[in-house]
Formats: C-alpha cells, sequence, structure tokens
C-alpha cells in the first residue's frame, strides 16, 4: 500500500515537473504572436495620462508582443553585462554609452546599418552629430538612440527678482556666472542661508565643465584623458565653493538626498534635464532653464541609451520592427511627451512634444534645445568605474583633501589601468 | 568512515550512510553555490576577463599590480583594518552593553528589546539614505542639535576623510548584525549561573570583578563566537552599508577591500582583477578567524 502511494506521489510529481518544463519553453510561436524581451532602466510613463510608446507599439503589431524587463538605474550597467554573460540578455538590449563599444567588440550585439538603409521609417542624417562620434568608436551603426538629455542651468526667477539681478543670458560666462552667484548668496549671523549655487551633485556637470574649457576629455578609444582643462576646472570650482563661497561643499547625498534648489535655498543648480520632471512639481516659486555658462566653448554632456539587438537573439527581425517604431516620428514623439526628454532627430524635437515644465516651469526651451543640438558624448563613453571614481577625487580635493593637480593625476592613473 | 565488520558495525554504516543523506543537500548546495564558486574565483584571478568576452590567462599579473607602487590596493587594505578593528571592537562592546542592560532589566524587558533592536531590521540601504540625511552638514539634524551646543558650523560627518570611517562605524550600530550579536549575548547571560554571583557578593567582589571574572568568563565562548562572526562581517558585509553611504569616498577614504571588489568586477568590468582581490581577502578572514581561535586559547572556557 505504501509503495502504491510513493509510484503515485512520484508519477504525479514528474507530470507536473514535466509540464512546468515544456510551458516554459519557447518564446513565440505562441498562436502567431511573437514575444520579443526588451530592457531599460527608464519608467514606461504615467499609463494614467498618456499611453506609454510600448503600448503603441503593441497596439500597431498585434502579432508582436514586448515583454518588458525594468531594471533599476544604479546597477543597470552591471546587470545588462551579467544578463549578456549568463545568456540571459533581452533581445532589444538599451544600451549605455560606455557599454556599446565592449558589447560592438565581443560581438554579442548585432550592427543595424542593413537595417537601417532600409528603412522608411526615419532618415539616417536626421540624427544630432554627436551620434557620429558613437559611430566612430564602434565602427559601424551598433545603436540607435532612444532620446538625448543633456545637463543644463536652472535658476529661481522669484530669487531672482527680489535680489533685482537680471536672468541670465543663453551665452553667459563664467564670469558672469560668478558675478550672479555672488548677488544671489545670502549670510546671517555667519551662516549662509542661501547659496548663489548649489553644489555639483550629478557627475557629468564635472565633465561638462571641464569639456567648457576646451579639453575633449576621451580619446579616440574611449578612455578618459584629463588635462590642463580638468586643472583649470576644478579650480573654477574650488574657488566657487571656498574663495567665494557661493556653492556649498560637496555631500555624498547629492540629490538623492538633498536639493537646496527644489527646498529654494540655493538659487541656482546645474544638472541634467531629466530633472525638469521633477521640478515641474514647484509651487514654490517660478523656475527656468539656461544653458550651462561657456569658457573657451559651450559644452554640455549628452545622455542616452542606444537601442541594440542581442546577437543571440532568435527574433532580430521583431526586435528590429519594435526600434523602427521607436525611432519612427511616433514613437518618438510619444517618447518625448512620457519622459520630457528631446528627441535625437532634429525634425522630432522641432515639434517640441518633451516641452512639458508645469505651471511654474520653463519657458525657454531654445536652451535646452540648443544644448541637445551641440552637445557631445564625453565622459559616457569611458568607464563608469574611472569617471565614479575621478569625481570622488574632485570632491576630495574641492574639500581640500587632495591637490588637484593629483585628482587629475589619478584619474588618469586609473583610466590606464582600467584600459589593460 | 571505518568500516567495521559484524552485525554492530553494519548496524552503524547504515547510521552513517542515513546521516550522510540528511546532510547532503546543505553539502550539495555548498559545493555547486559556494565550493564551485569560490574555486572559479581562484582561477579567474589568474586572468583578464571583463564579463562578456573570453577570459585570457595572464598568469599573477593581477597580483603584481596589486601590489605594485601605486597601486591603491595597500591604501585600501590599512582602511580595512582600521575599519575591521574599531568596527569589532564597537560593535561587540555595544552590544554587549546593551544585552547586559536588557538582563538587568525587572520590567518591561519586552519592551525595551523591541526597541533596541528595531533599527536592525531596517534594510541597509534604507538605513544609509536616512544616516546621509542626518549626516549632511546644511541640512541634517545632527549638526542642527550641535548647534544648541555651540557649533555653528558643523562637520562635513561623510565627506571629512577623518571622519567617515567612525561616521560608518556608528551608523553599523544600528545594522542587523548588531541587533543579532545583543540578542546572542542576551541569551548567554541568562544562562550564568546566579550562584556564581551570590559567591561573589559574599566574597565582597565589586561590579567590575563580578562582571570580569563572572559574567565574561561565563559567556566566553558566545563572546569569542561573535567576534569571529563581527569580523567576517566587517571584512565581508561592509559592503552593504558603505557602498549606500558613501561609496568608497571621498577619494577612496572609506574604500574596503569589499567594495572594491565590486568596483572593480561591476564598475570597471575587470572581473579578473577583483577575482584576484577577492582571493587575497578570503585568505585574510580565513587567517584571521583562525588566529582568533588560536589567540583565545585559555581565555575561552567550556563548560567541560
Amino acid at each position: 500500500m505504501k509503495k502504491k502511494l510513493a509510484t503515485v506521489v512520484v508519477s504525479v510529481a514528474c507530470v507536473c515537473l514535466a509540464v512546468s518544463v515544456l510551458s516554459s519553453c519557447g518564446k513565440g510561436g505562441n498562436g502567431g504572436v511573437t514575444t520579443i524581451k526588451f530592457a531599460s532602466w527608464a519608467t514606461r510613463g504615467d499609463a494614467t495620462t498618456s499611453e506609454d510608446y510600448i503600448s503603441l507599439f503593441e497596439k500597431k503589431y498585434p502579432s508582436i508582443k514586448v515583454d518588458y524587463i525594468a531594471v533599476t538605474e544604479g546597477n543597470y550597467s552591471e546587470k545588462l553585462n551579467a544578463m549578456i554573460a549568463a545568456g540571459t540578455a533581452p533581445d532589444v538590449i538599451l544600451a549605455w554609452e560606455c557599454d556599446i563599444g565592449r558589447f560592438a567588440k565581443s560581438k554579442a550585439i548585432i550592427p543595424l546599418d542593413d537595417y537601417v538603409k532600409k528603412t522608411t521609417a526615419f532618415k539616417a542624417d536626421d540624427f544630432v552629430p554627436a551620434l557620429k562620434q558613437l559611430g566612430s568608436v564602434t565602427g559601424a551603426t551598433y545603436g540607435l538612440p532612444w532620446c538625448l538629455a543633456a545637463e543644463i542651468g536652472y535658476y529661481n526667477k522669484d530669487l531672482f527678482d527680489k535680489a533685482h539681478v537680471p536672468y541670465p543670458k543663453d551665452d553667459w560666462t563664467w564670469q558672469d556666472f560668478v558675478d550672479t552667484a555672488k548677488k544671489l548668496t545670502v549670510v546671517k549671523d555667519g551662516k549662509t542661508t542661501q547659496w548663489g549655487c548649489d553644489a555639483l551633485s550629478f557627475q557629468g556637470l564635472w565633465y561638462s565643465t571641464i569639456g567648457a574649457t576646451g579639453e575633449n576629455i576621451i580619446d579616440d578609444k574611449g578612455n578618459l584623458v584629463l588635462g590642463e582643462g580638468a586643472k583649470t576646472a576644478l579650480q573654477w570650482q574650488y574657488d566657487l565653493t571656498n574663495k567665494y563661497k557661493v556653492c556649498p561643499p560637496p555631500s555624498p547625498s547629492g540629490t538623492n538626498a538633498v536639493d537646496l534648489f527644489s527646498a529654494g535655498k540655493a538659487a541656482m543648480t546645474r544638472t541634467g534635464n531629466w530633472m525638469i520632471g521633477t521640478y515641474k512639481g514647484i509651487k514654490d516659486f517660478k523656475w527656468d532653464i539656461v544653458p550651462l555658462p561657456r569658457k573657451d566653448r559651450s559644452y554640455t554632456t549628452l545622455h542616452t541609451g542606444l537601442y541594440t539587438i542581442n546577437a543571440k537573439s532568435k527574433v532580430k527581425d521583431a526586435a528590429w520592427t519594435f526600434i523602427e517604431f521607436a525611432l519612427s516620428d511616433e514613437g518618438q514623439a510619444q517618447i518625448g511627451k512620457n519622459s520630457s526628454n528631446p528627441s535625437a532627430r532634429p525634425s522630432v524635437t522641432a515639434k517640441g512634444y518633451y516641452r512639458s515644465g508645469g505651471e511654474s516651469g520653463p519657458t525657454n526651451w531654445g536652451a535646452l534645445d540648443a544644448s541637445v543640438a551641440g552637445g557631445q558624448f564625453g565622459y559616457v563613453m569611458a568607464s563608469p568605474g574611472v569617471t565614479n571614481k575621478a569625481v570622488s577625487d574632485f570632491n576630495a580635493a574641492m574639500l581640500g583633501q587632495m591637490k588637484i593637480e593629483d585628482a587629475v593625476n589619478d584619474a588618469n592613473a586609473e583610466s590606464k589601468r582600467a584600459a589593460q | 568512515m571505518r568500516l567495521h565488520n559484524g552485525p554492530l558495525s553494519s548496524r552503524r554504516q547504515k547510521v552513517d550512510v542515513t546521516a550522510y543523506l540528511f546532510l547532503s543537500p546543505w553539502i550539495i548546495g555548498f559545493v555547486l553555490f559556494s565550493g564551485l564558486p569560490i574555486v572559479a574565483s581562484f582561477l579567474l584571478g589568474l586572468t583578464r576577463w571583463d564579463l562578456i568576452s573570453q577570459p585570457v590567462f595572464i598568469g599573477l599579473k593581477n597580483y603584481a599590480e596589486m601590489f605594485s607602487a601605486g597601486s591603491p590596493f595597500l591604501h585600501i587594505f590599512l582602511n580595512t583594518a582600521e575599519f575591521s578593528v574599531l568596527s569589532v571592537v564597537i560593535t561587540v562592546a555595544w552590544s554587549l552593553f546593551l544585552a547586559v542592560l536588557l538582563s538587568k532589566q525587572r520590567t518591561a524587558t519586552g519592551l525595551f528589546q523591541f526597541f533596541f533592536f528595531v533599527p536592525a531590521v531596517v534594510p541597509s540601504v534604507a538605513l544609509a539614505f536616512v544616516f546621509q540625511l542626518i549626516f549632511n552638514q546644511d541640512v541634517g539634524i545632527l549638526n542642527y542639535f550641535l548647534g544648541f551646543l555651540g557649533v555653528k558650523s558643523g562637520p562635513n560627518w561623510l565627506m571629512d576623510n577623518r571622519l567617515v570611517i567612525p561616521s560608518i562605524i556608528f551608523v553599523s550600530l544600528f545594522t542587523y548584525s548588531t541587533g543579532q550579536m545583543m540578542l546572542i549575548f542576551l541569551a548567554a547571560l541568562k544562562d550564568v549561573p546566579k550562584e556564581l554571583y551570590e559567591a561573589c557578593d559574599i566574597d565582597g567582589a565589586g561590579a567590575f570583578k563580578k562582571f570580569r571574572h563572572v559574567t565574561l568568563s561565563s559567556i566566553s565562548p558566545i563572546l569569542l563566537f561573535n567576534l569571529v562572526i563581527a569580523t567576517i562581517n566587517a571584512l565581508n558585509g561592509s559592503f552593504s552599508i558603505i557602498y549606500p553611504l558613501t561609496d568608497g569616498g571621498p577619494a577612496l577614504a572609506s574604500e574596503v577591500i569589499s567594495l572594491d571588489i565590486y568596483h572593480q568586477g561591476f564598475k570597471s568590468f575587470r572581473m579578473g582583477y577583483a577575482s584576484a582581490v577577492s582571493t587575497i581577502l578570503f585568505a585574510l578572514v580565513a587567517a584571521i578567524a583562525w588566529l582568533q581561535f588560536r589567540l583565545s586559547g585559555k581565555a575561552v572556557q567550556y563548560e567541560n
């Protein structure tokens, strides 16, 4: 009796195991619907106010379903790399600029040139010039941009009005920035109650400041290389913090925990345009945007994600159909509305779909258009380990814990080590 | 497993085999998920590998780089030593202090135990986020209270290379491992025979002598256990609190070996070098644990 019961139990267990194994096999061929996997760090937008572009794509192409994999931004790059190493990477990978070169070199992704030549959804020459920089590193078109983000300046119009300081102009300089920040810094009883400008919290601003001195920041292989321009930029930021005292000292929390601009305690800040989405909730004061101040040139770092196709994907054509839709006028318009980021296609950016700044928000949208049009993919091409460590050293230099020259030399040494 | 002849040995063999069968799930799990990865890590330490290409054998070059002039590894090693020694001493002492207080508590013991332990169940990342706010130089509550004591401009706790490690150790007092040590000490303190304290009272011993000669001696095996656990936690587990709090900054002032492994492996994609560093960490942890057991010697008193 016990033997019979054991036999029945084991048989049922085997059947259940077989059913679960068989049901997990295969991606497509399910009633004629092909499923593609797509990973991204960005959210799919607010579904209550507008449909995101993935839903629009599925409506337009009912035979293709998108299995969306959301990955947290902080661990996005390492997660993708781990997925590729394990052979579980999605069909469409939204790759960062620093990864695409390695993915291409190790043949983890395929070139898209043949697809791009045949498409009618967009023109190959309707992209910002900076994208050629990416192509020169990879040798071919391995990825197409999701949208574009740039680093810009934000200012509190109410605090400017209160201090009778004119609003910054689009072609303002480093000296204009210092003069403006000095007028907007308020000190009471030896304590600064209002800063002219917040500290640099996003690492890209360090490199945009360096780029404004004329320095190229990366070499033709995408490795970080810093020189005299970096020292000039760091010295300027050091003076803002310690000599003119218009910027607070750096903190590790940055805008993750404390945002002095949105709290009304800093009259200006410099960060990415993606903060427009956060700041549009500000109700206490009016604010606007302006390009970053220039020194020898105007410089802002561009940020994007690039749609790539996994070399091991079994549904490459379906994956391309999704990418083609995302880059089409319809896809880019919806991405702009969802992300508040301009398109990498100037013809779409000109239509202003991304412009959504809230009641107190920006009016000077031309500042963002100009920044995107003239921006460059600089430090984002280099290894995040190198650029993150360099910024940690820059912050230490601002606090007088290391010399500026040592911080720059350490960054170059780390870059050489990483390149080996 | 020695094989004997006869019915008694046959029964003994059956018991041994049964025991191993029950242990086998753990053994299989250990081999698959710990043992093999450890061996793989040793081997990967001899390669150059960026995670997605094929590993390339380079011999001991990773180790040569680690110990070369100009390498930050020595600085990171010293940070690790400083953090580990201070962290172990302070967290073990603090958890023992709390356990002693709880053991003497007569009323509402459960309530005090709850309040002492509740910070330990907060996830490390959430804890780090909260303390980033607390330690913030401009708007942090710590500097706000220091202002009442006459300190006009409080320090930049997490960005000052002299204060960052003590600040992190302070945060680690609120982590799960400290709370766990407190509970383990509390259980051990309850087992100390009361007659020993009564004998001390008769002999006129003071509180300090009672604590040193009775309490500490009686809980010495548990003290050793917690010291070893705290050491392993400080060397291996410090990543979970340091990464969200300071990410090793400013300028490697709080970079420890476990964080360096993460940065090299998953930020710079130098898996080979990261594996070599992890091999060094493995050897370090093993050596320190062995040393602790060796040096405990006569200091640890077991019941038998």
